[in-house]
């Protein structure tokens, strides 16, 4: 497991949240009752997220050990910068856009 | 910032304890229930004032006390640094510590002042400014201790998690760093974000917690990663503008003789630091010291910065 959190820590945040800072300020009967459903269905999401198989980092982990004891060859970066797309295209995509438009200038 | 509801009986009792040293209050309110620091807008007589005190339990590695930001903040006031008037340190409100100080009129959110009409001179105030910060005396704030690059890779080695990229960036700054400046007194956490601005330019300067002694480049630096550009990518200070005038108003009233590749190893220094930052306020949630799905979604955002350490790099390394 490599990505912190991961996507089952990240669901477990929201309800927590949900429950514990949004739920209090209810009053309305129809929006507290769509609350407790959310975190319903965000329970589920965590669930089935545990049957899966975790992330395997072992490539990353032995890249990051590789960089630390100053073994970079010419095609690190590149390497590196590959690794880092796969993840920002999950955790915040349109951060990449910024960068093609400032190219495109 | 936005008002924060609280607790009828949480305002009961600040508004005695403040009262207590302040004399009769007319108004208080919660700016911030942040996780290390509460911020309270406090109007008391005819001053406006802010009340910055120690949130519970949660204590930061690396962050001084609010005693020690209290003494920072006097030296700075002292040396004619454009911040809030120092009022009071109080060891105990309401059973933490808290220190009182001038409220400040005028933006300190970042996304708004890039989006602001900022006046040309607000660049040239910030390199003003810093230099006076890094005029201040070390026996003036003795306590303040210096802050080494290898401290990033301590704290790196705390979080756990293998990240190529910032990997990639400290070798780079161990091979390439400039010869050392004699260190001075460094603000430590010195962008837009952590300044008041208006319409005249710069207010003063905010959140003195991560003061220390360090190289002045890095101070300097630090306004111009990228993440405190807040979207205004092409002005690399801070989203506010080039960073030519800057540096050589820095330069003439420091009397230093700073180079832009400097500053330029400084930058990366700084996404360095602020990426690795992201994971570890990430940590203060995966570790129950303080539960935020904020904090939480920073492992994540951090993926950002080491992005931009990469294509920092792409520009130095063959």
């Amino acid at each position: 497991m490599s990505e912190r959190p991961t996507a089952q820590e990240l669901t477990e945040a929201i309800a927590e949240f949900l429950g514990g800072e949004i739920l209090p300020m209810l009053t309305d009967h129809r929006l507290r009752f769509r609350t407790l459903v959310a975190m319903n269905a965000l329970g589920i999401v965590y669930r089935e997220l545990d049957a899966l198989p975790p992330e395997d980092d072992t490539e990353r982990r032995e890249l990051a050990q590789r960089i630390r004891t100053g073994d970079v060859t010419p095609g690190t970066l590149a390497q590196v910068k590959a690794d880092v797309e796969v993840r920002l295209r999950i955790a915040s995509p349109r951060y990449l856009d910024r960068y093609e438009s400032g190219r495109a200038e | 910032m936005t008002t924060v509801a609280i607790g009828s009986d949480d305002r009961t009792e600040m508004r005695q304890a403040i009262e207590a040293v302040l004399g009769p209050v007319l108004q208080h309110i919660l700016l911030a229930g942040g996780a290390s620091k509460e911020a309270w807008a406090v109007d008391a007589g005819d001053e406006r004032l802010l009340v910055r005190r120690a949130a519970v339990g949660v204590i930061h590695r690396h962050t001084l006390s609010l005693r020690d930001e209290f003494a920072v903040l006097e030296a700075a006031y002292e040396a004619g640094v454009k911040v809030p008037l120092p009022r009071l340190y109080i060891a105990d409100l309401d059973g933490r510590e808290a220190f009182v100080m001038e409220r400040l009129e005028g933006e300190t959110i970042g996304r708004r002042i890039v989006r602001m009409d900022v006046p040309a001179q607000l660049p040239l105030q910030m390199a003003e400014e810093l230099a006076k910060i890094h005029a201040i005396p070390h026996d003036r704030v003795p306590f303040l201790v210096e802050a080494r690059l290898e401290r990033m890779v301590d704290e790196l080695d705390d979080v756990g998690e293998p990240h190529p990229a910032i990997e990639l960036g400290l070798w780079w700054l161990r091979e390439n760093r400039p010869p050392p400046r004699p260190p001075v007194v460094s603000h430590g956490d010195y962008r837009i974000g952590n300044v008041v601005v208006d319409e005249t330019g710069l207010v003063g300067i905010l959140d003195w917690e991560f003061a220390h002694v360090d190289d002045p480049v890095r101070d300097l630096g630090f306004g111009l990663v990228r993440a405190w550009r807040f979207g205004v990518d092409d002005k690399r200070l801070g989203g506010i503008a080039d960073v030519e005038g800057y540096l050589d108003r820095y330069n003439e009233r420091s009397g230093f003789d700073v180079r832009p590749e400097e500053l330029d190893y400084w930058e990366l220094a700084g996404n360095v630091g602020w990426a690795i930052g992201c994971l570890t306020q990430a940590q203060r949630h995966l570790r129950g010291q303080d539960r935020s799905v904020e904090l939480a979604i920073l492992g994540r955002l951090g993926a950002e910065v080491e992005y931009e350490i990469c294509h920092l790099l792409e520009q130095v390394v063959a």
